[in-house]
């Protein structure tokens, strides 16, 4: 029927299957990526708090086996494994048990047999055995262990013995009643007691090891020292530390006397009493040899240091510490060889305390009483015995024994300092060193690198931002603000090698003219804006539109130029060093600030830091405030300004109160440029922990940490997650910070609303 | 015209042979006109023709626009507004302006009213308070707000925002009025008011109002000039032009015919 009219395309009301599909297409796509954006920040929380988390658990501790040796454990040692145990009775026989099958082996050890042996100790780091006899001779054994992989067969541990020579006391009579070794590997120690009552007698004596040139050397006796006469009373307790350069005895009358035993010879440097006249009832170095854990018969528990009370003074021993007090009862101790964690309790109640932060990581009870306990050389076990000789292995897993709220972000005394402080070093030059985690001063750093920073940056930042926005002639803000926008873009590290070595040399020379220009610079903008108004309307009506500045500019450079060169001379008239050795007088301001403040100048400094941070900084602020100002509806500064409100009056009445939240805005995005900001604080800063407010000394941001340290800090250690938790903290720091600001930013906008 | 009309210079303003350019743009043709004193005087023309530039140019508003520049000049009860001597801040007191769409500040009605006294400076309490009764009843605003003086400004009705505006405008007893479509955004109850307003206001200022409403142009001002494509075809006594235009472009625009 072509006459008939078309009638129209039925499908005309239908939506293209294209176009259906990739509306939905774009649909689901937005929402992956909306989703994928949550994820990731949620998996940056997950995986930064698997981190961090760790730090704060308690030690675990776990029964891991039982055995029985039958043999009293007047010495309990133990393997670096905890595999094998040995129990020695006092006499000849070393009994070794296999934690793992209960295989017992017994060894007599040969010398032994026709001897009395009347007082043994022992050093669990060298596996020695210290002995001393009824006939006035002291020596030790050593036992060794071997890990033996045998063809295909888990590896076994075999222990060996190794008898050392034998050493007559001169002094005094009767048997050893005490003894103690010590070892640095060149020289060794032993401190021994002899007799008993009033008429007992202390020696010190001083093994050489004669080195020959080829195998081993030999042991031979340097000296043997009395020092029953500097004691006062009865020797109860004697200690030799580790490496033998001290000796420690505990005297019936509460005091304990502290001895050097070094090539000088053998002489007394302190006698302290913690706990008045009562003698303790437990005393041994702990790991690294520089603290003593003491505890009387209440069960009071104390760690004493070895610190410099006195600038130039000796290291003496002090009280740094007081641990949780143990019940009445014999005390367990047993010090870690590994970090400064011991084993420690009264009966069967036992614990692991960490010294560092003083916290108790782990409490239990056994059940058995222990007579004897060691910890094996990883700190992974600890085995106790009894009196009957069964014996009791429990697994410890206590990764991070010097973490805690305590370590991080509390006080503390460590070793060798004059008193508790916040201090972050975390690594040292020996295994024995005690790491310092306090996140304290790292916090202060950001603070205060942010602080000046902002200082300096705010005021130029936001000067500017009014000045382009209301003030320039739009053809100059249409280059100034590109400008501003690529130096925001600078990288990081070209702003921070530019801070430390090529501006920080040269303000190290030029603080004073840093001075003048402060206030030289601004006093002239001001000077120049009065005398300004003093011209004829005529002339000034020539310059109309914002291109006054061609005028300003000449002026304000002079001035700058004229403060740079000034500071040379207000340092000749005011900073003048005197040095005290000469007597000369020398215009430094580098010396003067010390000499006058008693506060260091250091040349990677906090002036230097806010100058260089400035770049980073202002930009953004400028950035975002500028866009704020630009924003206030014309209709209001018209309006103000056919009122007859000047450029000022425009700014001040309309534009900032307009812009306000915005100008707000440019601030916490600021603020979090610079407290983030990594790498010009590494390279400008010198990157020293302390905490001072000195405008003439650097610091160490959190940022800055973790840049400096995570390279160097084993995966997983304590160090290892310490940074993390810096990068919690600074999270935690800007969060707070923003969402207060967030909140202040929404009401001022409220006040402000157009309509 | 009802004999009661105050004392009038005929030349207040006088706009000489007044030319106007937007960088390359011209908008303004040669104009030359006088407006009397207290006088309301009507702008009217299709949209582009540059009746709002003139009047913007009337306190140099158009001075705040990047790469403008004028031939001709304006003079103000006989100085010319370009002379060197002249500050544009005085100037600028000397005439108010109130603009299309009603813009009071976030301020409080009464800081708003008193505006242009603080920016010059001039705090005394008394002499303010005294400034925003006489503005506001003057605005016939007085009776409205004044149990709510220091309220937000954006709590009053757009109609009432726009006398604010005519009261802040007035605050500071300027001698010419410049209204560039003060109805636009307002609804006919409210333009009504305003319109009274205009006509009340004249005995004491020289007003010139920019319209697109023909008939706000019938009802409240005495003189016309009607302009088309920058330059000015007509002007006269309000009713001549409306009732007998002498220009066949006047009479399509009056009439409707363009707009």
């Amino acid at each position: 029927m072509p006459d008939m009219p078309k009638s129209p395309d039925p499908k005309r009301f239908e939506v293209s299957r294209a176009t259906l599909w990739f509306d939905r297409f774009m649909g689901w796509l937005i929402r992956f990526g909306g989703i994928a954006v949550i994820v990731a920040v949620f998996g940056i929380f997950y995986f930064v708090g698997k981190e961090v988390i760790p730090l704060f658990r308690s030690a675990q501790v776990e029964a891991a086996g039982e055995v029985a040796s039958g043999s009293a454990p007047a010495v309990l040692g133990v393997d670096e494994w905890g595999e094998m145990p040995f129990f020695y009775d006092g006499a000849d026989k070393l009994v070794f048990v296999d934690m793992q099958s209960g295989e017992r082996r017994e060894e007599t050890i040969a010398g032994l047999t026709d001897l009395k042996v009347t007082a043994h100790s022992y050093d669990a780091v060298h596996h020695r055995v210290a002995l001393g006899l009824d006939d006035g001779r002291v020596g030790s054994f050593l036992v060794a262990y071997e890990r033996k992989f045998d063809d295909g067969r888990d590896p076994r541990v075999e222990p060996s013995v190794t008898p050392e020579p034998w050493f007559t006391l001169k002094h005094g009579t009767g048997p050893v009643t005490a003894v103690s070794y010590g070892d640095s590997g060149a020289g060794r120690a032993i401190v021994a007691k002899r007799g008993n009552g009033d008429d007992s007698t202390v020696s010190v004596l001083r093994l050489g090891m004669k080195r020959g040139l080829i195998g081993k050397g030999k042991l031979s006796l340097l000296e043997e020292a009395d020092i029953t006469g500097e004691l006062g009373s009865e020797a109860m307790m004697v200690r030799a530390s580790q490496n033998g350069a001290m000796v420690l005895v505990a005297s019936a009358s509460g005091g304990i006397h502290y001895f050097l035993a070094d090539s000088g010879g053998v002489s007394k440097r302190q006698t302290f009493a913690p706990f008045g006249s009562m003698a303790p009832k437990q005393m041994d170095f702990l790991f690294g040899g520089v603290s003593l854990v003491l505890t009387d018969r209440e069960g009071q528990q104390e760690q004493w240091s070895l610190f410099r009370p006195s600038e130039d003074g000796e290291r003496l021993f002090g009280k740094t510490k007081e641990f949780p007090p143990l019940a009445k009862g014999p005390v367990t101790f047993a010090a870690s060889q590994r970090n400064r964690s011991f084993l420690t309790g009264s009966g069967r109640e036992l614990s692991i305390r960490h010294s560092t932060s003083g916290a108790v990581r782990w409490e239990g009870a056994v059940d058995i009483d222990p007579a004897a306990a060691t910890l094996d050389a990883k700190g992974e076990h600890f085995v106790i015995a009894a009196a009957d000789g069964a014996a009791r292995r429990y697994a410890i897993h206590d990764p991070h024994p010097e973490a805690g709220w305590r370590a991080f972000f509390g006080k503390v005394w460590y070793e060798g300092g004059a008193g508790p402080v916040y201090q972050w070093q975390s690594t040292g030059g020996s295994d024995d060193f005690e790491p310092k985690y306090s996140m304290v001063p790292l916090i202060f750093g950001s603070l205060k690198g942010t602080l000046y920073a902002l200082m300096f940056s705010i005021p130029v930042a936001l000067l500017a931002a009014v000045f382009s926005a209301a003030f320039l002639p739009l053809s100059v803000k249409r280059i100034v603000k590109p400008v501003m926008e690529i130096m925001s873009s600078l990288p990081s590290v070209v702003l921070g090698f530019l801070a430390g070595l090529w501006l920080a040399p040269i303000l190290v020379t030029r603080v004073p003219s840093v001075m003048v220009m402060v206030v030289i610079v601004p006093l002239a903008a001001i000077l120049l804006g009065y005398a300004w108004c003093r011209l004829p309307i005529g002339f000034r009506n020539r310059f109309a539109g914002g291109s006054e500045w061609l005028i300003v500019l000449p002026f304000l450079a002079l001035a700058g130029w004229a403060g740079w060169s000034l500071g040379p001379v207000l340092e000749s008239w005011f900073f003048i060093y005197k040095d005290p050795a000469s007597g000369r007088e020398i215009a430094d301001f580098r010396l003067w600030w010390p000499q006058a403040t008693g506060i260091p100048f250091e040349q990677r400094n906090s002036l230097v830091l806010g100058f260089m941070m400035g770049f980073a900084v202002i930009p953004v602020i400028f950035t975002i405030a500028e866009d704020a100002l630009s924003n206030v509806p014309k209709s209001l500064t018209a309006a103000a300004a056919a009122l007859g409100a000047n450029r000022w009056q425009v700014v001040w009445t309309v534009m900032l109160p307009v812009a306000a939240s915005g100008i707000f805005s440019a601030l916490m995005i600021g603020f979090g440029r610079a407290v983030g900001e990594t790498m010009i604080m590494v390279m400008a800063t010198g990157n020293t922990p302390i905490t001072e407010w000195n405008l003439f000394s650097g610091m160490r941001t959190l940022s800055a940490n973790i840049a400096v340290e995570l390279p160097e800090a084993p995966v997983g250690s304590t160090h290892y997650r310490a940074l993390f938790l810096g990068a919690v903290v600074l999270f935690a720091m800007t969060f707070v910070m923003n969402t207060i600001a967030e909140l202040l930013r929404q009401r001022l906008r409220e006040r402000n609303k157009l309509v | 015209m009802p004999a009661t009309l105050p004392e009038s210079r005929p030349d207040f303003i006088r706009v000489e042979n007044f030319s106007f350019h937007y960088g390359e743009k011209q908008a303004i043709f040669d104009i030359d006109m006088a407006i009397p004193e207290h006088r309301v005087t009507a702008l009217i023309g299709p949209s582009g023709c540059g009746k709002s530039t003139l009047l913007r140019n009337m306190n140099r508003m158009n001075d705040l626009i990047e790469g403008v520049r004028h031939e001709g000049d304006i003079r103000l009860n006989g100085i010319s507004l370009y002379d060197p001597s002249v500050e544009v801040i005085s100037l600028r007191k000397r005439v108010g302006m109130v603009f299309q769409k009603y813009n009071p500040f976030a301020k409080s009605i009464y800081e708003n009213v008193v505006f242009s006294l603080r920016v010059a400076g001039r705090s005394r309490k008394s002499e303010l308070d005294e400034t925003v009764e006489r503005s506001l009843k003057a605005a016939a605003l007085w009776d409205e707000v004044k149990d709510r003086l220091h309220d937000s400004a954006f709590g009053l009705s757009g109609g009432q925002q726009q006398r604010l505006c005519i009261a802040r405008a007035i605050a500071n007893q300027p001698e010419i009025l410049l209204m560039d479509e003060p109805c636009a955004a307002l609804d006919p109850l409210a333009t009504l008011k305003i319109e009274e307003l205009i006509t009340k206001l004249s005995d004491d200022y020289t007003i010139v109002i920019v319209t697109h409403n023909m008939e706000q142009a019938t009802r409240c001002s005495d003189r016309t000039a009607f302009l088309y494509m920058g330059r000015l075809i007509e002007y006269g006594d309000t009713l001549q032009v409306f009732n007998k235009p002498s220009h066949p472009e006047t009479e399509a625009y009056i009439t409707g015919r363009f707009s």
